[in-house]
């Protein structure tokens, strides 16, 4: 009881001696953490309109944030007396302690498959990676909703990060009746390919007859696009391959049923029933 | 000749990929035609045919008028262009094709 007495005693000593040093240098770190997040927001703005690339804008925001942090707390500490040279020192050995354990334990660390601004599928849900948090990634899907996946089911989920590869394949099937010119559709549904902009020369645009189904001749169409422009390029190629074929008079094979049936005499059928035992 | 030389030729000779495209027009201002493009020169180039010739239609219905003779600030002439002010054949007929068509002679 006398220890703790004792004990409240000097703390109340301290706050005589040193309280207002006290306050303003917890003045300082209040103004100083609110200045600091504020001055990493405007300088992401800033430099997300000079450069595309969200990783370089986020490591140079961060480290100007990290910067600026240090700075504060060796402000405020300075507020209370202590002097910069020891903070220094304290503050380096932290930090590299702290790169020397992310450094050793990196692979052991789980990270997500994607960052900011990726298109992903992640299970069933496609679409762009708004947010990531600690706990939950924010996934906002083409049809407008925002899903918040929790990141231990991305983890133990298969994801699709379509910013992964810079291309993608398109495939352009189509089915062709069998009286149709095959060679003559081949020609056309490659010179579809080939005459986009958007299709990449290399690998070269490719058609293949994939198969001789029962309703017609299945006609494959491969052409490499920029991923981020897959969706639009499909599309596109698929309007302007109806609108070709159709012009160039080949037509595509429906999903038919052939129906065969004999007329069978009626002497012949009546022969080809036996008769019943004992009739 | 080798397969890489005739991969060459036949990008060269027959694969002319276009940078983009734009929606070139003549717009009545002050009585003449003066020839403008949407997107404008300064603005990036749209990569789709398809897009451009849907936004050439569009920018033709808004400015089609009953008698087809353009008033001030309604767009005449209105086709698509190439990166290199080429007409382009509109992909439906594959010929070139000219929306609100009103004076050709002069475009």
């Amino acid at each position: 009881m006398g220890d703790q007495l004792s004990r409240f005693q000097h703390l109340g000593q301290l706050m005589q001696t040193n309280g207002l040093d006290m306050i303003s240098s917890l003045l300082i770190l209040i103004v100083g953490l609110i200045l600091t997040k504020w001055v990493v927001k405007k300088i992401r703005i800033l430099l997300n309109r000079f450069i595309k690339n969200t990783t370089t804008v986020s490591v140079a925001a961060n480290s100007t944030g990290v910067v600026l942090l240090g700075l504060v707390i060796t402000a405020s500490a300075m507020g209370v007396g202590v002097t910069p040279g020891p903070l220094v020192t304290l503050m380096m050995i932290v930090v590299l302690i702290a790169v020397g354990v992310i450094l050793v334990f990196r692979p052991l660390i789980p990270t997500l498959p994607f960052k900011v601004g990726d298109y992903v599928k992640v299970g069933t849900l496609l679409g762009k990676v708004e947010a990531t948090t600690v706990l939950n990634t924010r996934l906002r899907t083409f049809d407008g909703k925002t899903f918040f996946v929790p990141n231990r089911q991305i983890l133990d989920d298969i994801v699709i990060n379509y910013h992964y590869t810079k291309t993608r394949r398109v495939k352009i099937d189509v089915t062709l009746r069998y009286d149709q010119d095959l060679i003559k559709a081949k020609r056309v549904l490659e010179a579809v390919m080939i005459e986009d902009a958007r299709v990449l020369p290399k690998p070269n645009p490719q058609v293949y007859v994939l198969e001789l189904g029962s309703n017609g001749v299945r006609l494959g169409g491969r052409c490499c696009v920029n991923n981020l422009k897959f969706w639009v390029t499909k599309c596109d190629l698929l309007e302007k391959t109806k609108v070709r074929f159709d012009r160039e008079n080949i037509e595509f094979a429906h999903h038919q049923l052939d129906i065969n049936y004999k007329r069978i005499q009626k002497e012949t059928a009546e022969d080809m029933i036996e008769p019943m035992p004992g009739e | 000749m080798k397969l890489a030389e005739g991969m060459e030729l036949i990008a060269r000779d027959w694969i002319v990929k276009p940078q983009g495209f734009r929606v070139k027009f003549q717009q009545m201002i002050n009585g003449e035609l003066v020839t403008g493009y949407s997107p404008s020169l300064e603005e990036n180039w749209l990569d789709s045919d398809v897009t451009t010739w849907r936004y050439a239609w569009k920018l033709a219905m808004a400015s089609a008028s009953d008698d087809n003779r353009p008033v001030e600030g309604s767009l005449v002439n209105i086709t698509v262009v190439d990166d290199k002010d080429r007409s382009v054949n509109y992909y439906v007929t594959g010929r070139p094709q000219v929306f609100n068509a009103f004076c050709a002679k002069s475009f």
